[in-house]
């Protein structure tokens, strides 16, 4: 039997999880879910955020939470030229479906190659005051280094979905995808709107790297690892939804836990593959779907 | 071209006008207008009549820069200035106060009623005064006051097309082109939906375009119209009873 205790620990560690699996999809529930983009690269610019960080880490102590941050801007416009490129090859002649696909394919393994060869393939991590700290309530254990990403998990999500529903530009970006040349009739430029939602996309994974080398340590290929999570979150909170991405991210993370804690967390990896496909079957307009 | 003074809706509003000079346009080796001229002149409310495939849509899309003229000018003149308008993209026509309720309405279907409005008003010149046009819009049409939760794509035909006529006047325009706003409502609808353009047109002084091919529907707002056949204006009519007395306005539109 298991005892209260050890599920109220599962139950704990899932939902922290679960804030960091919402930053971490965010910015790809904003491109796939709202802009139409398959940006399967998503995982990979949150591992090259997570080299940044510890670039700036290691180098000059810099605070993990404060370098994503401030690595957000310049990601911000990494993101409007990989759109920009995007678009011009793919998108503007409508060959976006699969050669589209392969282009972020190949920035996926362009990116990883990149970090290989700079850090080669060892583990890195990061040092911050609130790393291998930890309280309880309880007996429920909260170790810093879930709270903190969890926290700023949410921060994002909240802050994504005010702009989206509460400006004029987010209102856009919610209405680009599904009608581009009502969008100009609105009196606006849909691929600067496109444009500007894709690099906000970029600085949101940027900043999810910076979460993800909190929590653990990090080397170039795990992003691998990430992309049937984020698809999973995307698909399960509905695309475009910031309510659902927390959701979404939230059940992941639970689920994630608890199947880790009973059967052995090789098994972790095939609970997101489990709920896409059950998602896809039974509501593939996802929770918070519109 | 903007007065320096705010803009009140009832106080006097400068001209504008629409002019259509002698223009060709179509799709690729699809040749759809030839020399079309027409003229919309301030304040007034113009018809384009025309029975289907004729041309109407394509050159209220020439005029809102969604597709470009091979041949020919189209003109905005707006206080005595003579804005081309070719070359302008549809965004940069709206920002010069020219908006459009499109065939097919056009809807946002997966935002609200709300949202569609607000983004309605997403231009600097609209956004000043977007309280009292969504007030004024939600007097208009009260069925969008009360669904302004719902989801666009979800609401009646004749809902969408309230809301998409309400969606253009939220960006404050001088111009409105309307393109066939009877298509698929039901005759009781098609009055309340262009009697209510009539009455914003006075309440925004508005200058109109409109396409429709039902005539008798058409009549009760219109100054004056045009007959376009294949893709020529084959008659100019100066009020509405020349039209109503043409040959062709009897034949295809009066079953005579
Ligand atoms: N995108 C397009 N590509 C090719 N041909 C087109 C296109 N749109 C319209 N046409 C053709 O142009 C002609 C005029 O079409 P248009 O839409 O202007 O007619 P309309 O007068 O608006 O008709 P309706 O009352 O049915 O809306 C038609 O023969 C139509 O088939
Ligand atoms: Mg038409």
């Amino acid at each position: 039997m298991f005892s209260i205790e050890f599920l109220l620990n599962a139950l704990v560690a899932g939902i922290l999880l679960g804030g960091f699996y919402a930053a971490m999809s965010a910015g790809l529930s904003l491109s796939f879910g709202l802009l139409d983009v398959v940006n399967i690269a998503h995982p990979a610019f949150i591992i090259f955020g997570s080299y940044l960080t510890y670039y700036v880490n290691e180098h000059f102590g810099f605070d993990p939470i404060l370098a994503g941050l401030v690595f957000a801007v310049p990601s911000y416009f990494l993101g409007v030229a990989v759109y920009k490129i995007y678009y011009n090859s793919f998108e503007k002649t409508g060959a976006e479906s699969l050669r589209g696909l392969v282009f972020f394919f190949g920035l996926f393994f362009l990116i990883e190659v990149i970090l290989i060869i700079t850090y080669g393939v060892d583990y890195r991590l990061v040092r911050a005051f609130y790393i291998g700290k930890s309280t309880s309530i309880g007996s429920v254990g909260i170790a810093y280094r879930l709270f903190v990403p969890f926290l700023v998990g949410g921060i994002l999500a909240a802050v994504l979905y005010l702009f989206l529903t509460k400006t004029f530009f987010g209102r856009a970006i919610m209405g680009v995808a599904q009608d581009s040349l009502a969008v100009q009739l609105m009196g606006v430029d849909p691929i600067r709107i496109k444009t500007v939602a894709f690099g906000i996309g970029i600085a949101t994974a940027v900043i999810a790297g910076s979460l993800l080398i909190i929590i653990g340590p990090v080397e170039p290929t795990i992003g691998r690892e990430y992309i049937g999570r984020v698809f999973a979150v995307t698909v399960l909170g509905g695309l475009g939804s910031m309510t659902g991405t927390l959701v979404g991210g939230l059940i992941l993370g639970v689920a994630e836990s608890f199947t880790s804690s009973f059967f052995g967390p090789s098994w972790a990896l095939a609970v997101s593959f489990g709920i896409l496909l059950i998602c896809l079957a039974v509501r593939p307009s996802g929770l918070f779907g519109r | 071209m903007r007065s320096s003074t705010t803009r009140t809706w009832k106080g006097p509003t400068l001209a504008h006008s629409i002019v259509v000079d002698n223009v060709s346009a179509g799709y690729g080796a699809v040749r759809v207008l030839h020399g079309v001229s027409i003229q919309v002149n301030d304040g007034e409310t113009v018809v384009l009549l025309g029975t289907n495939g004729n041309g109407k849509s394509t050159l209220i899309k020439c005029i809102m820069g969604i597709i470009q003229p091979d041949e020919g000018e189209i003109y905005l003149e707006a206080d005595g200035e003579r804005i081309n308008l070719a070359g302008k993209n549809p965004e940069e026509i709206v920002n010069l106060g020219v908006a459009l309720v499109p065939e097919g309405r056009r809807l946002f279907p997966r935002l609200t009623v709300e949202e569609n409005l607000l983004l309605g008003a997403y231009r600097e010149e609209a956004r000043r005064g977007i309280d009292r046009n969504i007030a004024f819009a939600f007097e208009a049409f009260p069925v969008l006051a009360e669904r302004k939760n719902q989801l666009a794509g979800s609401m009646s035909g004749g809902e969408q097309q309230m809301l998409a006529v309400a969606r253009a006047l939220m960006s404050a325009p001088k111009v409105l082109l309307v393109d066939e706003p009877s298509v698929g409502l039901a005759p009781i609808l098609v009055s309340r939906v262009i009697a209510k353009i009539r009455e914003l047109k006075e309440e925004y002084q508005l200058t109109v375009l409109m396409a429709e091919q039902n005539f008798n529907q058409a009549v009760k707002i219109a100054d004056r119209g045009y007959i376009i056949v294949h893709g020529e204006i084959a008659f100019a009519g100066e009020d509405t009873e020349a039209l109503a007395g043409h040959e062709l306005v009897k034949k295809y539109y009066l079953g005579a």
